[in-house]
């Protein structure tokens, strides 16, 4: 919508071709200059300009509605996947939230590739079942994804609904994985995502992992890639949330964790539950911007050799909780022996 | 239509002089100020100003607005905007103020949202309760609103409320109450997902307009003011102007119309190359944006505890405060927290240990939220206050969920200044707050 070009908006001839020679084309050019700027432009008295700024704002604006017809139309699509953890459904209000993105993130070994393969499972499930009953779109950046895994996963845990090899294989058909390893190749993934969700009709899209791609290829000590690395993130966030909401539907990143000492720079180190050093804390990888982009965010954790624990850091519906579970061969499970 | 000097009806030896200078038309008279013309004639500044003014055809000395007036218009509201949070409100100056705007800054998870959420219900609070009764207008470029958060959140005010109207049986309450349900208010919150910068500027050239059109909105949210701006907006020049645009047109907004204006921020990391610390939040946005909200909070996490720390504010002192988000929205934390005496101004990143850390005990989170439940003392109370304030300020606007203490010293002075001024109109006031006799 920002980038609508100004003819469409019904403004006359000539005054768009006179702006078009001072090369503002768009909407989103025509409201980011000064009124003294875009006066001189157009060559409108000071009265009449206030008209041509609102006829162009409306036709930028976005649409008014209330909360009201906003929970009504929550609820008559699927609002939630549900997880199947049953804890962790209670307190996201019935799972992962459609039209928002959740981050997932932990130390490696955790459990969230594990996490992300189960929910692709469970979102080719029919609705009946708790599923979306729709095609996942599955991009993997560190090459951990396991066809093998998925069907297990599968078997094992819904061992009825999979026990004929035709239905295996239609799940396994319906998950469109692609293989993109470098942080460009993931931004030309992204831009075509909106086609390919909606010729696949895919109501679930999983990114594994946002994380290890951009720390490969941009270096947090240096401030030039700092700068770049906020840029890639920002529209990252910024394409996915939009996917999320455009098509209502939920979006699943993980994320890696790393370590920050107090007075020295961050480093990171891959293998850490319980840092050494008295100063130093675990924390969500890159950076505080990046972490107000995801909606709802999970974080995994070891309690010990067979236990993990998920913890919600932040969402709009839930407090902050943990959860237990453990990785078995049908994917993660409930711990019932306490949280 | 410019007259003949002497044809205005000036005294004579005004008459005598002006033309004596050379001044034929009233036109000539334009463009000279008040001393000039006065050295000119030798006469004193202010016939001077007479003569400009009947030269203008202006009948008398325009009225200049005082502090009075701002005085009696402020106290003319007949209802708050509360957080539900006592400290919070208390902090704030009995909730949030209107015709400013207030930022709310602070790491992600910390509760913003929430925040914002809680007022939109808020707001809406009718007036026989000591609410405002109005709507609000969210715009929202993060896409965190959840209609059911909202709706939760409705229900435990509507609770709230229910509970008082049933102590105290007044017939407007009872009435208030049957039109006040969750529909209701999800209904006059009014909701624009703004995704990129354009839409969310577009939007706040066409929110004067609307707010015309809806007369009730008296609160506008925007969450979060740096989302688009930051990934938007490459060139920092721009970015800056933009943004300050932005945060005149809402202050315009704000004042003219008397609105509260809330807008979310959020934190970014500062490097500090040559000094002790690392590395330190900040609100994000930059420095010049620092200057556009009137009030400024931070939100921060110490450990599993959230508070609010004011930074800057023209009528409170810097103050930092805690408080608790439960099921039921944005309430005070069961028992007076002792504040650690080693608080820094500014968050340092060792002290932003926010939820995503690993801590070694699991926190109880869930237990603190029981507690408030259950324990009547910490509901905000309307009217509690009525019995332990002074007859003086009886006057006063109903005060939801302030505590007397908070009254008595913040906000009784401009009270007593008001009674006193409706006691006795013209009398000269000795009192030591805003207001100035004019």
């Amino acid at each position: 919508m920002a980038s609508k070009n100004l003819r469409r908006v019904g403004l006359p001839v000539e005054l768009c071709s006179r702006l078009a020679k001072q090369h503002v084309v768009t909407c989103q050019e025509f409201l980011t200059l000064s009124s003294l700027d875009l006066l001189r432009m157009t060559g409108r008295s000071y009265e009449d300009f206030p008209q041509l700024m609102m006829t162009i704002s409306k036709h930028c604006c976005p649409k008014t509605t209330t909360a009201l017809e906003n929970k009504k139309q929550h609820k008559q699509q699927s609002a939630f996947l549900p997880t199947s953890l049953a804890s962790l459904d209670n307190a996201l209000c019935g799972g992962l939230a459609c039209g928002s993105v959740t981050e997932v993130s932990g130390p490696p070994g955790c459990g969230k590739t594990q996490l992300c393969m189960m929910l692709s499972v469970l979102a080719t499930l029919p609705k009946r079942m708790g599923g979306l009953d729709s095609p996942v779109i599955y991009i993997d950046t560190e090459g951990a994804f396991s066809s093998l895994r998925l069907i297990e996963i599968a078997q094992r845990r819904y061992s009825e609904y999979f026990a004929c090899q035709k239905r295996l294989l239609e799940m396994t058909s319906r998950v469109h994985l692609y293989r993109e390893f470098s942080t460009q190749h993931i931004m030309d993934r992204l831009q075509v995502l909106e086609e390919s969700l909606v010729e696949t009709g895919a109501q679930f899209v999983v990114l594994d992992s946002v994380a290890s791609a951009v720390r490969q290829e941009f270096d947090s000590r240096l401030p030039f890639s700092l700068v770049q690395r906020s840029k890639f993130l920002g529209q990252q966030a910024a394409f996915l949330k939009y996917l999320a909401e455009e098509f209502c539907i939920p979006i699943l990143l993980t994320n890696q964790i790393t370590v920050k000492f107090n007075d020295r720079p961050t480093s990171t180190l891959e293998t850490t539950e319980e840092p050494s050093v008295e100063e130093s804390f675990v924390t969500t990888a890159l950076g505080t911007t990046w972490g107000h982009s995801a909606n709802t965010r999970l974080v995994l954790q070891f309690l010990n050799t067979q236990q993990r624990q998920i913890r919600v850091a932040k969402s709009p519906v839930a407090p902050n909780m943990d959860f237990s579970y453990t990785v078995q061969s049908s994917g993660d499970d409930d711990d019932n022996s306490g949280e | 239509m410019p007259r003949q000097v002497g044809s205005l009806p000036l005294p004579p030896h005004q008459r005598a002089r002006l033309q004596a200078a050379g001044f034929e038309t009233t036109d000539e008279l334009q463009g000279i100020g008040p001393c000039q013309l006065a050295e000119e004639l030798a006469i004193p500044r202010e016939e001077a100003m007479g003569i400009l003014r009947m030269a203008r055809g202006q009948e008398g000395p325009v009225n200049y607005p005082n502090a009075l007036q701002l005085l009696v218009e402020e106290q003319a509201e007949d209802g708050l905007l509360p957080t539900f949070s006592s400290a919070l409100d208390d902090l704030l100056g009995s909730g949030v103020e209107l015709a400013v705007i207030t930022e709310l800054c602070g790491a992600p998870g910390v509760g913003k949202t929430q925040l914002c959420l809680q007022l939109a219900v808020d707001i809406q609070i009718p007036g026989c309760f000591g609410g405002l009764g109005g709507q609000a207008a969210y715009l929202d470029t993060e896409g965190s609103f959840m209609p059911e958060r909202l709706q939760q959140m409705s229900e435990a005010v509507i609770t709230h409320c229910s509970r008082l109207a049933s102590t105290k049986q007044e017939r407007d309450q009872q009435d208030a109450l049957k039109t006040f349900t969750p529909d209701f208010i999800l209904g006059n919150v009014f909701y624009f997902r703004c995704f990129d910068v354009t839409q969310l500027i577009a939007q706040s050239h066409l929110l004067p307009d609307f707010v015309d059109s809806h007369p009730k909105v008296r609160l506008v949210i925007i969450d979060s003011v740096a989302s688009p701006f930051r990934h938007g907006v490459d060139d920092a020049a721009l970015r800056t102007r933009l943004l300050i645009s932005l945060a005149q047109r809402l202050a315009q907004l704000a004042s003219t119309r008397r609105l509260a204006v809330v807008l979310t921020n959020q934190m970014t990391t500062r490097i500090h190359p040559n000094s002790t610390q690392s590395a330190s939040l900040t609100p994000a946005l930059g420095e010049s944006w620092g200057h556009a909200a009137t009030h400024r909070v931070i939100l921060q996490w110490q450990g599993n505890r959230r508070f609010a720390n004011l930074i800057k504010s023209p009528t409170r002192g810097e103050a930092t405060v805690e408080f608790t988000v439960t099921s039921e929205g944005i309430r005070d934390v069961p028992t007076t927290p002792s504040l650690p005496a080693t608080m820094p101004a500014i968050p340092t990143a060792s002290m932003f240990l926010s939820s995503p850390t690993i801590p070694t005990s699991l926190p109880s989170t869930s237990t603190s939220s029981n507690l408030i439940l259950k324990s009547p003392s910490a509901l905000p109370s309307l009217h509690m206050t009525s019995a332990s304030m002074p007859p003086s300020t009886s006057a006063s606007p109903a005060v939801l969920g302030c505590t007397a203490a908070m009254l008595a010293d913040a906000a009784s002075s401009c009270i007593n200044a008001m009674t006193a001024f409706r006691m006795a109109t013209g009398e000269k006031m000795t009192t030591s707050s805003g207001s100035s006799p004019s």
